[in-house]
């Protein structure tokens, strides 16, 4: 109640400061700090659609949210039996397969438009432009690998598709909780929503979020990727007195 | 209470961590073993990647070995010159050993290479200490008592002829100092790619190949050890980045008191029943590891992001 009571408020203070007939959302946070406590995240995105896009108090619409987090350099590879023990064989690389990836919605997407009004916007996993790498240059990636990255990375939360839904509160005011695990890329994260009508696109706006360590952990991380020998020293300094205050201690 | 842990990148229960120290630690300090090679594989079951987990054991076997080898320092149990001979032999092997390890870990291979390592290595060493063990405990039985080696019978013939004699006055032996040189760098090699320290290989290498007296031998291996492993850390940090410090500082801390308990147990068993457990749980952790590798795995697929696997960008 107390969330939502601030998403009114929220909107309403928002909807004042837009011009009419646009979408308008927000993020209760849009930036994430990765700290030592730090057991993933949960936002709440919410927004709002303006008179003209869609007429919210007449006419059913239809909200689709989009999360996708920065794009790696990944690689999927399968076990196959060599020699009587399994291991790695074949790989594929993904250039630029996002590290997270979710889609939410009001409605099953089925129900809200055809398929191919999803593909020509890239909305849902298998509508993103994905390519891979291989000795012949750039190829369509091998269905079942793409479907090993889709079923790991859903595994652990990191790729969410229809699991979490897109609620609409009343008078073009909706909501939808983003959930980021705690294994979440760093990076920058786009939000992207689109207001569906019979079918067909009327709205769409994105905006961004950052996901970053910060503090402790992010010093800690900087040292050991920007000084690699000094934190080896360190790390082996710490050892040392460590090791040292429990051989003095467990002579006592 | 969830940890996050920068290098490792994932979050992990504090309790969960500094109690596999503990267990570990416990196992160490009774039957007197680093435990470098049951607590690799633990971290690498609770979810670590394979190659933060080497990384950091060997970072957490450095001060592990510390407060052993001050004990044995104590003790004057330590051949200092002969460790430093092992000491050369080890830092060339573990320059080697991360050399491989960052080789292939961008092939993806690391994991394959770390369980292999283990199912060799653990099989052999537990195979003979197990046979070795339940021989003592049955001739105790039957009251035999072997016959004392003379002095001379220690080396086979073949020790004597190899050139670059030394004199080691702490272990009373005057022999070749390829020997040491070697085994230092085979521990070496073990360190950097199966995170262990690598006293289950260099302690019957010294007692059955050098003929050191026993009295120097396990504070001999555990001086070449604080300077392996340590230096085993600082490669693995330059090369992949992969040792996190706070995962090491939690498992020391568990390690550290598990150890106290574990020495006391210890001293209530018999040598040999000692052994044949260990053997045992060498055995075990042996059979786990070719386990994952000769049975159909659930999920053949895995995923992994390049620029964290790559050396040195």
């Amino acid at each position: 109640m107390r969330i939502l009571c601030l998403c009114l408020l929220m909107t309403l203070s928002l909807l004042s400061s837009v011009p009419a007939g646009g979408l308008v959302t927000d993020l209760s946070n849009k930036r994430i700090e990765i700290r030592y406590s730090f057991d993933g995240a949960q936002l709440i995105l919410f927004g709002a659609v303006g008179s003209s896009a869609v007429d919210p108090v007449n006419d059913a619409f239809d909200v689709v949210v989009v999360v996708r987090g920065p794009e790696a350099d990944t690689v999927v590879r399968r076990k196959d039996k060599v020699g009587g023990i399994w291991i790695n064989n074949a790989n594929l690389h993904f250039p630029a397969a996002p590290g997270y990836y979710a889609v939410a919605a009001s409605r099953p997407l089925v129900d809200i438009a055809h398929p191919t009004v999803f593909a020509s916007y890239g909305i849902g996993f298998n509508n993103l432009p994905l390519i891979a790498r291989s000795e012949r240059g750039l190829v369509d990636p091998d269905p079942e690998f793409r479907r090993a990255l889709y079923r790991l990375r859903a595994s652990e939360n990191l790729y969410r598709q229809e699991v979490d839904s897109v609620s609409l509160v009343a008078e073009g005011l909706f909501r939808t909780d983003v959930h980021l695990p705690a294994n979440v890329p760093v990076g920058e994260f786009l939000v992207e929503t689109f207001v569906f009508q019979e079918g067909s696109l009327k709205a769409r706006n994105r905006i961004r979020l950052n996901v970053d360590k910060e503090g402790f952990e992010r010093a800690a991380y900087d040292f050991a990727h920007g000084f690699p020998l000094l934190y080896g020293l360190t790390a082996v300094f710490v050892a040392l007195g460590a090791g040292w205050l429990a051989g003095v201690l467990g002579k006592k | 209470m969830p940890l996050y842990l920068p290098i490792a990148e994932l979050s992990m229960d504090v309790f969960l961590v500094v109690g596999m120290g503990a267990i570990v630690g416990f196992l160490s300090g009774m039957f007197g073993v680093g435990g470098g090679f049951l607590m690799t594989p633990l971290l690498i079951f609770a979810g670590v990647p394979p190659a933060v987990a080497v990384a950091t054991e060997s970072n957490e076997i450095t001060a592990a070995s510390v407060s052993g080898a001050l004990a044995h320092w104590r003790r004057q149990g330590i051949d200092v010159k002969m460790g430093f001979v092992l000491i050369i032999g080890g830092a060339v092997g573990s320059f080697f050993g991360a050399q491989v390890f960052t080789y292939l870990k961008s092939l993806g291979q690391v994991d394959l290479m770390i369980s292999l390592a283990y199912v060799v290595f653990l099989g052999s060493v537990g195979g003979l200490m197990f046979w070795e063990s339940m021989r003592a405990i049955f001739r105790q039985r039957r009251g035999y008592v072997s016959p004392p080696l003379s002095r001379e019978d220690r080396h086979k013939a073949w020790i004597h002829v190899l050139p670059f004699k030394m004199r080691f006055r702490k272990s009373k032996l005057y022999i070749s100092a390829l020997l040491p040189l070697a085994i230092g760098m085979l521990v070496g090699v073990l360190a950097a790619i199966m995170g262990v320290g690598g006293g289950f290989i260099m302690v019957p290498a010294m007692i059955y190949v050098l003929g050191m007296p026993t009295n120097v031998v396990v504070g001999t291996s555990l001086f070449q050890i604080i300077f392996v492993t340590a230096l085993t850390t600082i490669f693995h940090s330059v090369n992949t980045q992969t040792v996190d410090i706070f995962l090491a500082v939690l498992l020391l801390f568990g390690a550290v008191v598990g150890a106290q308990v574990g020495a006391r147990v210890g001293f209530k068993l018999k040598g040999e029943h000692l052994r044949a457990l260990l053997a045992l749980m060498v055995l075990v952790v042996c059979v786990k590891m070719g386990f994952g590798l000769v049975v159909e795995p659930d999920e053949l697929f895995s995923v992994a992001e390049v620029a964290t696997e790559a050396a040195g960008h």
